[in-house]
């Protein structure tokens, strides 16, 4: 073995362009994979990490406006959800399934003011769960507590754009004093965090202070609650399905209006969001193969020219006593050594490759719209050691096959043949 | 009788069948010092290649040792080249990206043996030549005469049966050709060793104690030549 690796290392060396132009082949084949996936990681971790973040583990109902005529009534009607809907989806039909439920009422357009300043916002009667539910973070102080429900609380979570605009010096000094309304002041109690979600403009107070102050009907926005029992995805579908049409009837809406009771599933969003996510690695993957597939012909030509060069060198060997199989052994075993070396190479500076990508682009963020605030252009754009391993296996496997075709043939050659060959 | 050569036959088969060689009986003793002379084209080389087991022969038998070299495989012909034959070339056919001493080690490295083994006896041949201060000088940094000699010493390495030389004085100037045949006369005498030399230049086969003429496929005149006064020696070239 100490022999053979003596007699490839010499090989190499005494033939430094051609172990160069293979070695640059796999070694671009290779950073170009692990470059590929660790961009293509970092958009996705970017893009659909984040919005899987968002993406809540629970089932929102909501009453909009029928799209179709039913039982009398024609289309264009608006749809309310009221509490009856909330003791329903309490009740014994669903229990087994159904977990929290909570609601929330509909907003009501304010203007804060504090010390002169003024900002917009959307009041909305909430419950403590909403917190967790919409997968908001809170930056300083508290959000709502069962007690400000009980005790009707004038109290208010803003955002954290909001606060900079009521206290342009310092933002967190908000928490903790009234702000305005008009007629109405509230206490702030806390902040949320504003640059990753697109509700910046909605200020949660008490669900119950809200229905005291603005709306004293029983009529409220949406329902909220997390389902425990269904797992597979046709699974939470079919629960969506009935759930669905009984609410719908309920109201006189069709059982497939999806426009006047709305149902935003988060589970089944969230199934998608991982097969999209599998779709793009996919795709990702099988450009990255490709990519290596070039290193791999790159290596396979070099090493057919390499071998034809050489044939003269091989019949010598032949005459000299080397069987077909050291020959074989020969050519498999610089292939096999250039490419885990260069392939090694390669690895590591794709690695680099990403994590200075990680440190120039990937710390720029980029404003993609007024709601939705600024995002990271790539988040953790990198390939796990893993993949890189195993992207670097797949290239010394191949290089073997690639060395072997010529190899094969050169083994065959008759030592007469190989001797005239210049 | 180390070689034994009956009824060789052996044809070429390009688009157009060309017989080469046709029928050669050819007997050769072990310690001999033998040319095989003949003009280009009269099929010495492919004698010598058949000799040397890098060619195959049509009809025939080929006993080299007592071993009938016949059908055999790669790997058994690989095995009795490396064992029994040592080859010096026209064109020396040293390999460019190795040392002098690596050359010279390259048979022994096909026999298995251990590199520091290997390396102690090619500095012994290299020396027995003259060539230690070339040991680790690359082929293209020697002259014509010391390549040859290299090759010399790599086909010595495995104490050969029989060493096959084929035109080894042809890139050679007259001074060196001399040189070569006087060494290769010298391993014969001293060592013993059974030499094969294919030339076409009667000085260089006056060298040999025995020449053998091949024309047209066939082996001719069989000429004794212990005093070597086929050809006068002075006038090589």
């Amino acid at each position: 073995m100490r022999e053979l690796f003596h007699e490839i290392t010499s090989n190499l060396r005494n033939n430094k362009l051609r172990t160069a132009l293979t070695g640059f082949a796999v070694s671009w084949g290779i950073f170009l994979l692990i470059a590929l996936l660790g961009a293509g990681n970092g958009l996705m971790n970017s893009f659909m990490g984040n919005m899987a973040d968002f993406i809540s583990q629970n089932i929102t109902v909501e009453g909009w406006r029928t799209s179709k005529p039913y039982a009398g009534y024609q289309e264009g009607r608006e749809v309310r959800l009221d509490e009856q809907d909330v003791e329903y989806t309490q009740g014994p039909r669903w229990s087994p399934a159904v977990g929290d439920v909570t609601r929330q009422t509909g907003s009501t357009s304010v203007t804060f003011s504090l010390d002169g300043n003024t900002v917009a916002g959307q009041l909305s009667g909430v419950m403590p769960e909403y917190l967790e539910q919409n997968k908001m973070k809170l930056s300083t102080g508290r959000f709502l507590n069962p007690d400000d429900l009980k005790e009707r609380r004038k109290v208010v979570v803003l955002s954290r754009a909001q606060a900079e605009e009521l206290s342009p010096k310092d933002p967190e000094a908000i928490v903790g004093r009234w702000v305005g309304t008009g007629n109405v002041s509230f206490r702030v109690v806390g902040l949320y965090h504003t640059d990753e979600t697109n509700m910046y403009r909605i200020c949660p107070i008490p669900y119950t202070t809200y229905k005291g102050i603005y709306d004293s009907s029983d009529k409220i926005e949406s329902i909220t609650f997390t389902v425990d029992g269904p797992e597979t995805k046709d699974e939470y579908e079919a629960f969506e399905k009935e759930y669905g049409t009984a609410i719908r009837l309920r109201h006189d809406v069709a059982p497939d209006d999806r426009r006047g009771i709305w149902i935003r599933n988060g589970y089944t969003d969230n199934m998608e969001m991982n097969d999209a996510q599998r779709i793009i690695r996919t795709f990702l993957w099988i450009l990255g193969l490709l990519t290596l597939v070039s290193g791999i012909v790159g290596v396979s030509n070099i090493m057919l020219i390499a071998v034809k060069e050489r044939t003269h060198e091989f019949g010598i060997r032949k005459a000299l006593g080397a069987t077909p199989a050291e020959i074989l052994k020969l050519i498999i075993a610089e292939s096999v050594t250039i490419t885990a070396a260069f392939g090694y190479v390669g690895m590591f500076l794709g690695m680099i490759a990403c994590q200075v990508m990680d440190k120039t682009v990937g710390q720029r963020t980029v404003d993609i719209g007024i709601d939705i605030g600024n995002i990271r252009m790539l988040v953790n754009p990198t390939v796990g050691l893993d993949v890189a391993l195993e992207a670097t296996l797949l290239l010394i496997v191949a290089g073997t096959i690639a060395g072997a075709i010529p190899a094969w043939k050169a083994a065959r050659v008759k030592p007469i043949e190989a001797l005239r060959a210049e | 009788m180390l070689i034994e050569l009956k009824g060789i036959n052996k044809t070429y088969d390009n688009g157009q069948p060309l017989h080469v060689l046709k029928g050669i009986d050819l007997a050769i003793e072990r310690g001999e010092f033998v040319s095989i002379m003949g003009a280009s084209g009269s099929g010495k080389s492919t004698l010598l290649n058949i000799l040397g087991i890098l060619d195959n022969y049509d009809t025939g038998e080929y006993w080299l040792d007592g071993k009938l070299i016949k059908d055999l495989s790669e790997r058994t012909a690989a095995d009795y080249r490396n064992r029994m034959i040592g080859f010096v070339f026209q064109s020396f056919n040293l390999i460019s990206f190795k040392t002098a001493v690596e050359n010279v080690e390259l048979p022994l490295y096909y026999q298995g043996v251990p590199r520091k083994k290997r390396h102690e006896m090619a500095m012994e041949y290299l020396e027995k030549l003259g060539l230690t201060d070339w040991a680790s000088h690359f082929p293209n940094e020697m002259s014509g005469g010391q390549k040859q000699r290299v090759a010399i010493a790599r086909a010595l390495i495995t104490r050969p049966q029989i060493i096959l030389a084929d035109e080894p004085t042809g890139a050679l100037d007259s001074k060196t050709s001399v040189e070569v045949m006087q060494l290769l006369k010298r391993l014969n005498q001293e060592e013993g060793i059974t030499i094969i030399v294919v030339t076409h230049e009667s000085g260089v086969a006056n060298e040999t104690d025995k020449i053998i003429h091949i024309k047209d496929g066939i082996i001719g005149e069989i000429e004794e030549n212990k005093a070597h006064t086929a050809w006068d020696s002075s006038i090589i070239k």
